[in-house]
Formats: structure tokens, sequence, C-alpha cells
């Protein structure tokens, strides 16, 4: 839920990259961090493993500056996405206002982006939240590589519901603002 | 609407409860550093100790704990593990669930007793709830709070910032 502090005049809103694993979720938050402007930006804190798979999330702040008087703030998430993780990924969706679903275009991973974002439905539903009414943003990322399922083969499994889509390729940034952007105003749309 | 998806909008006033009620906390236990947090890991206001840096990602982290905590308190099928205590070597870190909504979080050193710091905290978590309760009530307009031409000017801001 985002929060609107009256008194100091901030806005806070949290976003959530949601996805099986390796599908780039990380990778879409490092190039964010290495692109936008120094001020508003914070520091990318990472809980990973030694082997640079997440274990708890990633975490970058996003401070937008003041808009009509109040300090905007975004702050994305990305959970960890290997199976075993289940449940920190139903602790680091908690409150979240919307969820980038970072698909792995590769053919042999269409069965894991299925059933990654069936659990998504389940845990945002647990929630109390209708899952149909919310804000989400489909990135299809790996675009690059070579026999990439075709998007028309992805929307057909992925987006039944019709969300905004964008291809992707989070390691050289193809795409990745497009999908912040786009969900950042749909959050705020909701507000 | 859902009210899962409405944003929450803490009024001024109420800020002002809480900052009074923090305060007091803080200086009944004797301790550096109390916060309230959204259960989504944002911090709604924080008393004490000005020097402490980054409490955005303390934030976040403690949040992350709880949830994280709330998830194993599931599996071993307790209702909900509505307190945590962090013992560290200088400092000691408490965190108290209000109601399912907010964190209060009181960071305290050796000088304090863990039993003052539970009994304050039990008395501080009763009076939050009551500010949640009201906060939860009013239902005042968005547009009245931030205007109408605010989405506007924000999806400029997304455009400008937000590229590379
Ligand atoms: N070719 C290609 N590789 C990518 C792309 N995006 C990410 N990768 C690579 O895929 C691997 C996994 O990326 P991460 O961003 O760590 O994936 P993740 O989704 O955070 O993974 P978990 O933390 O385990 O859930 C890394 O080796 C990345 O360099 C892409 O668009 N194209
Ligand atoms: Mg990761």
């Amino acid at each position: 839920m985002a929060l609107i502090n009256v008194a100091a005049r901030e806005i806070h809103c949290k976003i959530v990259y949601y996805g099986p694993g390796m599908s780039g979720k990380t990778s879409n938050l490092q190039y964010i961090h290495s692109q936008v402007p120094k001020e508003t930006k914070g520091e990318l804190l990472s809980i990973a493993t030694e082997t640079e798979r997440t274990l708890f999330f990633d975490f970058l702040p996003l401070d937008l500056g003041k808009v009509r008087g109040f300090q905007t703030r975004f702050h994305l998430y990305t959970v960890p996405g290997q199976v075993l993780y289940e449940r920190t990924r139903v602790a680091v969706l908690s409150g979240a206002d919307g969820v980038v679903f970072v698909a792995d275009s590769q053919k042999h991973k269409l069965e894991e982006n299925i059933r990654s974002l069936r659990e998504l439905a389940v845990n945002i539903t647990r929630q109390n939240k209708r899952f149909q009414d919310f804000p989400v943003v489909l990135q299809y990322n790996k675009r690059d590589v070579p026999g990439a399922l075709p998007v028309a083969t992805l929307d057909k499994y992925l987006n039944t519901l019709g969300w905004q889509r964008f291809e992707a390729t989070a390691t050289n940034g193809a795409g990745v603002f497009d999908t912040l952007k786009a969900i950042s105003k749909l959050v705020i749309s909701k507000l | 609407m859902d009210p899962q998806l409405t944003s929450q909008i803490v009024p001024a006033e109420e800020i002002k409860v809480i900052e009074e009620c923090l305060v007091r906390l803080a200086e009944d236990t004797g301790g550096n550093y109390v916060l309230l947090l959204d259960k989504s890991g944002q911090v709604i206001t924080a008393q004490g100790d000005a020097a402490r840096q980054d409490i955005t990602a303390l934030g976040a982290l403690i949040a992350g704990t709880f949830a994280s905590s709330r998830e194993v308190a599931k599996l071993l099928r307790e209702k909900d593990f509505r307190q945590l205590f962090t013992q560290g070597v200088r400092e000691n870190i408490f965190i108290s669930l209000i109601e399912d909504q907010w964190i209060l979080c009181i960071i305290f050193n050796k000088g304090t007793h863990i039993g003052l710091v539970k009994v304050l905290t039990k008395k501080a978590t009763d009076d939050l709830s009551v500010v949640l309760e009201r906060v939860r009530e009013q239902q005042k307009a968005r547009d009245d709070v931030l205007g109408s031409s605010f989405r506007t000017s924000m999806e400029d801001t997304i455009d400008l910032l937000f590229r590379d």
C-alpha cells in the first residue's frame, strides 16, 4: 500500500520484480542503478549467495525529488527466483504496490515462467488483493538469446490478462526503462 | 475500490501524535532510536540519534526480517510472531507489530533492561493501534491531498528521470 505522509509531504511506493530463477530481475535493478542520476538513487543493497543468486532481496531506493510539493520515492525490490525460496518471496511481496514480472524468453524456461506467474497470482490473492486489478507489467527478458520464443507465443501463455508488456535485454539495458516507466505510472495512477 | 489498492494517507496531526509517542518511548526506556515502519518497509517516522544514516535500508531490512519471520511462524503453525528481539554486542533491537500494518522498532543499548522495553513498547503499540484505526477510517479524497494535477506532473518527472 502506498504511503502518503502529509506532515513530511512524502509519498512512498513499493515495486517488486518477480519471476523465475535467473530470469534477470537483479540485472534490471543493476542496470537502473548504473543509469539514473546520482541525486535520484540510493545504494543498491543485495542480499545474495556466494554465486550471486538472490537469497533474500535486492533493494534500490529511488528518490524523484519534489513533485507538486511532495517528495516522491519508489522502492524497488527483487525476489529470489529459485523454487526453494517460495516463502521468502511471500515476505518480500508484502505491501507491494505493483509488480514487474520478468519472464525468461528461452524456450526451455516457458514452463517455469508459467509456474512462477501462477504462484504470484496465489500470493497476491493471499494478501487479500484481487489479482485482476493488481498493477502488473510484463517483461520478456533475454530477447538476445538465439532461439528466444516468439513474442506471440509468450503472450499466449503469460499475458492472458492483457497487461502492458515489453521486450528486454536486461544485461545491455534494452527495455529496462520502458518497463520501469510503465509500472511507475501504473502505480501512480492507482494512488 | 479494493481498499488494499488505495494508498494510506497519514495526516499531519496524526504524525504529530505518533512522534510524541515515539519520543516518550525513547525517553522512558533510554532507547537510542525509535522508528515506525509500514509493513512494506517504508519509514513513517523516526526519532532519536540523528547520526544514524541509511534509515531507508534499515527499514527495508527490518520489514523483510519481520515478514520472513511471519512465514516461519506459519510453517511452525504458530499464529504469528508479534515481537522480535535481536541482541547485538553494543545494541539490541526490539521489534513489535501493530495490528498487521505497522512495525515499531526500538534500538537500545546494554544499559536498558529488556523487560522495561517490553512493557513500555506494549503500551506504545496500544496507543499506536488507536492512531492506526483513525488513519484507516478517515476517507480523505486523494485529490484533496495531492492536487488534481499531481498525476501529470508525476508522469513528466518519471519520463525525465527514468531513462538511459
Ligand atoms: N543473455 C542474456 N543474459 C541475461 C539477461 N538478463 C540477465 N542475464 C544473465 O542471466 C543470469 C541471471 O541474471 P540475474 O539478474 O542474476 O537473475 P535473477 O532473476 O536475479 O535470478 P535469481 O536471483 O536467482 O532469482 C546472469 O548471468 C545475467 O547476466 C539478458 O537479457 N540476456
Ligand atoms: Mg536476483
